[in-house]
């Protein structure tokens, strides 16, 4: 058999399995059998040698249109392949993206209460307020008597304050009071001390909140806590008017309830603001049209507030007649059974993790 | 304050709609809490005339009437037609007005009224008696009325009987609206109506009132004035129905005429009054009583009107009986011996004014709340006792049947003295930001019972208040009472210009946000638990006082589990986790950002402290189909910790095994003291088995408590920009081979110090025991070393230099062999 002959059968034969093989290793294994050191044509190509001068260059380009040829069928079947590998690949990577994602630890979530008063610091902080904290357990001064609350007033019963062991006068602190089961110190009913705090420390102009927890004596139930949340307002400037606690107040409703509340101003009485009131937003449920929800009346009570009494002003070393300014109180737990129409307050405090994670 | 409408608008023009004045109220202040509607218990019972009388066919003793009820029943062309009802009465006559409950009355007893036949004759309805009615117990007979009366007429509407009563609630600085008379003023204020107030004077007998008593104050701070009259014969009966029907709308119970007049007396005048009985009371040769004001002695007992012996103090005001025995409790309660009864001859009766302060504490004290106490701890008109004494005198004559001895005996040491205010209306209309013209500021103050009187500056104005007011008595106190009758929903809202100071949250603030947002990130849900706390919990928990301060005791204690103020937030998570696991929850995972309380023997206020705490209990999750449930251990706690403190950047964090002396509370080989540097931040751990057995739990619970204010002191917002490594790193394992006792923070230690800056990190990546291969008490640790230059490339050889150096120091340090070699 000629060499010619040979060549041509390489070609023919290699062309030929390569057409044949089905994945890449299969393909090197032609590649090596043909193209490799011990291949096939290698062979051929060294026995080179032992031919002819006319022959040789007559087979040399043969021997290279072989070569040729079986290169660029390896490298085209070697494309096609790979094509095939990766698209089988991808075939067999196919998930059912409706089963669940991994599971992680899942996010935790922040409590109610604490959520509902950062809303309300951010409010406040963006119209230009501070926001300062008191001491839990507080001084009669600071919770009744510089708050303007006349020394026999009865909100100071033990009925309605928590009062606590005076550490600074013996066992029993109830010695300096003058009524029994009442001492100097207590469980602040209120976070209105920390407006005293504030005008003692600072001078005017005074714009601060105070949110925290506050206490009284109310048996746990669906709608009491002995313990509960306020947010404390204090607005201590020249030229404040009622105007301006008004504009406030309603700002702040519109931000937490929503821009299609109405407010209503009613008067009341608390000893350390003059004039007071309540003010109550209109009901989210019937729009002011009377439901079961606002008990018929188109309203719900929000908060409390007035004007700062000149007392409290003198009392703390502002001068009432250079200075006007108005406060407030609101009530956190108030706001969130207003929001999500709570069941029962006592779900705030039991830590139930099927609560928690709802908010 | 129950306001009945009949009666508020026999003193003032009233809207024929009672919601037009409710809304009034609720604008200006007096809240109305309900409006309840009286004399609809009378529906289907009418004014009738009997037609016709004649003997039942089959009864000797009762009657078939033909009975006129008006347009009460009608014929299908709606004609009026009379009804026939059986009747068993004996005292009427054909012609006479009557009481008729027709088919669907509802008589008291729950007798419903329906169609019926009585031994064969029909009968719709039943012609009543007074006590079928209710009215009274007269049952001798039908009811029967004047001839004159009109068919027909709701009975209820035919007796004045049906009335509007609003539940005002009055606040504590308005004690003259305790009073039908101030209720009065104020909706006249209001509505801008006149109001008529008329009250009878008593007719009295030549006999002095001052021959049979006299009255002395002991200290006119217990009892600012004390007036008393001598009303004599009075006869303990049924009240009439006028007086009955007006204390029934007030909300008491008709008692009898005597009590009935003293509390009609206190609701119309918001005066409490107290009847004695003048025979009780020990007299002198001259037969006189003499009637003392003082303070109690300490521990001086009286049995009050309600059947209780009450010890005293020397704070309480007592009536004594010429200074010796108390017969009242000041302005609280009467006493038992000098209480009015069917023997009764000569009333005496006290109007009097006490002081507001000590009623008010001994009513606490003595937890004896009455409506006389409540007026008086909010401040009764000493102005108002001498014509109280007059109403209540002629009320006595004229619905007891008594004679009013002359005179009064008035004791009134310290007179009321009118206070005059200024009133500046510019400053008020600035102060409200509201145009209040003056012609109303001095209308509203004029009607609210104040006399203003013009000065020669203008928009500034004199103001004398009423004694009844106490409540005025500053500038501020007047531009209250005009703002609120002109209206605070009219005053335009505006916003004060932030032009002098800026708003925001301060460094700390904000950090302790970023703490709670990280402790969320990793996983945790807040919580939020009671800061007072059973006082055994402390030790309940295992865990000592030590550093804690002494413990914050409340005085009186709702309950056995609110009784002290927490020292540690702990216990509650705890129970938190127990509530959890009750409802069938078994995976939690909570913290809690809150106060504790250390007291300070010598100090009033103890030092409260900012704790953050967590725990976690079961696991992450349930096991899914790709993630396996991971039971919670140690290091699920320790890693949130450490993920927490590189969060805020504080810096050289350690954690090191603490005296377990002092930690009872936590599994004594798995806890760990929290530190950065030298300052303790805190512990974190498993709970010890037997405490979370101690609050009720199953399962294994790691925790940490934090202090939160060295935290936000020690973090660091703005870490310093470090520079990234460019040049390349070479990294070589270890293994080691070390006894169990040789911690992973010991062999991280030494293979710093000895190979130097070049080592950038150390991974830890397994760590494997296995007895009969490795030994008994030994383990095999697996690190990762990364070794680079910040000047240059390092070579191979020079990283395993210095790796060599490494297996060396620590072979030398910690007895450590060197692994797979």
């Amino acid at each position: 058999m000629s060499i010619h002959d040979e060549l041509n059968g390489i070609r023919e034969r290699a062309l030929q399995q390569i057409a044949l093989v089905h994945n890449l290793r299969e393909l090197d294994d032609v590649r090596v059998a043909f193209a490799g050191k011990k291949g096939e044509l290698t062979a051929v190509l060294r026995g080179m040698g032992a031919l002819s001068q006319e022959e040789r260059p007559l087979v040399g380009k043969l021997a290279n249109e072989v070569r040729a040829q079986l290169e660029k069928a390896l490298d085209d079947r070697k494309v096609v392949l790979e094509q095939e590998a990766l698209t089988n690949q991808i075939a067999s990577e196919t998930v059912d993206i409706t089963l669940p994602g991994r599971q992680l630890y899942p996010l935790g979530h922040q409590h109610l209460v604490n959520s509902i008063i950062e809303e309300i610091e951010d409010f406040f902080c963006g119209i230009g307020y501070r926001v300062v904290t008191g001491p839990h357990v507080e001084t009669e001064y600071y919770n009744f008597t510089a708050l303007n609350t006349p020394p026999d007033h009865p909100s100071r019963s033990a009925r309605d304050t928590f009062y606590v062991v005076d550490d600074s006068c013996g066992a029993d602190g109830s010695i300096t009071t003058g009524v029994a089961g009442e001492s100097n110190v207590l469980l602040r009913t209120q976070t209105s001390g920390v407006q005293v705090h504030t005008m003692e420390s600072q001078k005017p102009p005074i714009y601060m909140i105070c949110p925290g927890a506050v206490f009284r004596p109310d048996a746990a139930d669906p709608c009491h806590l002995p313990q509960f949340h306020q947010v404390e307002g204090l607005v201590v400037d020249k030229g404040i008017t009622f105007g301006d606690l008004k504009g406030t107040l309603d700002a702040f409703c519109k931000a937490m309830f929503g821009q299609d509340r109405a407010t209503r101003y009613r008067p009341h009485f608390f000893p350390f603001t003059e004039p007071s009131c309540e003010v109550d937003i209109s009901c989210g449920v019937c729009h002011g049209k009377g439901c079961r929800f606002c008990k018929n009346s188109g309203w719900l009570e929000i908060l409390g507030c007035g004007m700062v009494d000149p007392n409290v002003l003198s009392m703390s070393g502002i001068d009432p007649e250079e200075y006007s300014g108005f406060a407030f109180g609101i009530g956190v737990e108030r706001v969130a059974c207003l929001r999500y129409d709570l069941p029962d307050l006592r779900m705030l405090v039991e830590g139930d993790m099927r609560f928690l994670r709802q908010f | 304050m129950r306001v009945s409408y009949e009666w508020l608008s026999s003193m003032v023009k009233l809207p024929k709609d009672p919601s037009v004045l409710v809304q009034e109220y609720t604008r200006t202040g007096t809240e109305v809490e309900a409006v309840e509607t009286l004399g609809t218990n009378f529906d289907h019972i009418v004014t009738a005339k009997i037609l016709k009388k004649e003997p039942h066919p089959d009864s000797d003793h009762l009657w078939v009437t033909l009975v006129d009820v008006g347009s009460a029943n009608v014929n299908e062309h709606g004609e009026p037609e009379p009804l026939q009802i059986v009747c068993g009465a004996q005292n009427f006559e054909e012609g006479n007005c009557i009481v008729t409950a027709l088919e669907g009355a509802t008589l008291p007893g729950d007798i419903v009224i329906k169609k019926s036949k009585l031994r064969g004759v029909a009968s719709c309805g039943m012609n009543c008696s007074a006590r079928e009615l209710g009215l009274s117990a007269d049952h001798s007979g039908i009811m029967i009325l004047p001839d004159d009366t009109p068919c027909g007429i709701p009975f209820g509407q035919f007796m004045g009987m049906s009335d509007t009563v609003l539940d005002c609630e009055i606040t504590p600085n308005r004690p003259d609206c305790l009073s039908m008379i101030g209720m009065a003023r104020e909706t006249g204020a209001i509505l801008h109506e006149d109001i008529n107030i008329d009250l009878p004077v008593p007719t009295e007998v030549e006999k002095k009132a001052e021959d049979l008593v006299d009255v002395t104050i002991d200290d006119p701070e217990l009892c600012q004035r004390y007036v008393a009259r001598v009303v004599s014969g009075v006869k303990i009966g049924p009240s009439p129905d006028w007086l009955v029907k007006r204390v029934t709308a007030a909300g008491s119970r008709s008692i009898n005429n005597v009590v009935d007049v003293t509390n009609y007396v206190m609701y119309l005048t918001g005066q409490p009054l107290h009847a004695f009985d003048l025979g009780k009371l020990e007299h002198d040769e001259q037969g006189k009583a003499h009637i003392v004001v003082r303070a109690a002695y300490d521990d001086e007992i009286i049995t009050t009107l309600d059947g209780t012996e009450r010890k005293l103090t020397h704070d309480m005001a007592v009536i004594t009986d010429n200074g010796k025995t108390p017969v009242a409790l000041a302005g609280v309660m009467g006493g038992q011996n000098s209480e009015i009864d069917d023997s009764t001859v000569d009333v005496l009766l006290e109007s009097a004014s006490f002081s507001h302060a000590h009623t008010s504490r001994t009513s606490r004290n003595l937890q004896l709340f009455s409506e006389a106490a409540m007026r008086f701890e909010r401040t009764v008109d000493p102005e108002g006792c001498a014509i109280a004494a007059d109403l209540a005198a002629a009320l006595f004559a004229d619905v007891c049947g008594g004679v009013v001895l002359a005179g009064r005996i008035d004791e009134y040491p310290v007179p009321w003295e009118p206070k005059t205010l200024v009133l500046r209306t510019e400053r008020l209309r600035d102060m409200m930001g509201a145009p209040i013209d003056d012609e109303f500021c001095v209308e509203s103050l004029e009607r609210l019972g104040c006399k203003v009187k013009e000065t020669t500056v203008a928009h500034i104005f004199s103001v004398v208040s009423p004694s009844y007011r106490p409540d005025l008595e500053r500038e501020i106190d007047l531009y209250e009472e005009i703002v609120r009758l002109w209206g605070e929903g009219d005053i335009a809202p505006t916003i004060p210009a932030a032009r002098n100071h800026s708003g925001g949250l301060t460094v700390e603030q904000a950090r302790k946000r970023i703490v709670t947002q990280t402790l969320r990130s990793l996983g945790l849900n807040e919580s939020l638990s009671y800061a007072f706390v059973p006082s055994d919990d402390l030790e309940r928990l295992h865990m000592t006082e030590q550093g804690r301060g002494s413990v914050v005791e409340l005085m009186h204690p709702m309950s056995s589990d609110w009784t002290v103020m927490r020292r540690t937030l702990i216990p509650g998570l705890l129970r938190s986790i127990g509530v959890n696991q009750r409802h069938g929850v078994q995976n939690v995972a909570l913290y809690e950002v809150g106060r504790v309380y250390f007291g300070r023997p010598g100090h009033a206020q103890p030092r409260e402290h900012e704790y953050v705490s967590g725990v976690l209990c079961g696991s992450w999750h349930e096991a899914t189909w790709n993630s396996p449930s991971q039971p919670f251990d140690f290091f699920d706690i320790k890693g949130i910790v450490e993920a927490l403190l590189n969060k805020l950047n504080i810096q050289k964090i350690r954690f090191r095994v603490p005296n377990i002396e002092e930690y009872g509370f936590t599994h004594p080989g798995q806890v760990a003291e929290v530190l950065s540097g030298g300052t303790v931040l805190g512990w974190l751990g498993q709970i010890h088995p037997q405490v979370t057995q101690e609050f009720e739990i199953d399962s294994k619970v790691f925790a940490f408590e934090l202090d939160l204010e060295h935290i936000l002191q020690l973090a660091n917002n703005v870490a310093p920009y470090e520079e990234i490594p460019t040049l390349p790193a070479v990294s070589l394992d270890l293994a080691l081979l070390v006894d169990e006792g040789v911690s992973a923070e010991k062999l991280e230690q030494v293979m710093k110090s000895a190979a130097g800056k070049n080592l950038e990190t150390i991974r830890l990546f397994d760590i494997y025991r296995d007895a009969q291969k490795l030994g008994e008490g030994k383990k095999s640790m697996a690190f990762a070393l990364t070794y680079r230059a910040q000047d240059h490339t390092l070579t191979s050889e020079e990283a395993s230099a210095l790796h060599a150096k490494v297996c060396d120091k620590v072979f030398r340090a910690t007895g450590a062999q060197v692994r797979g070699e």
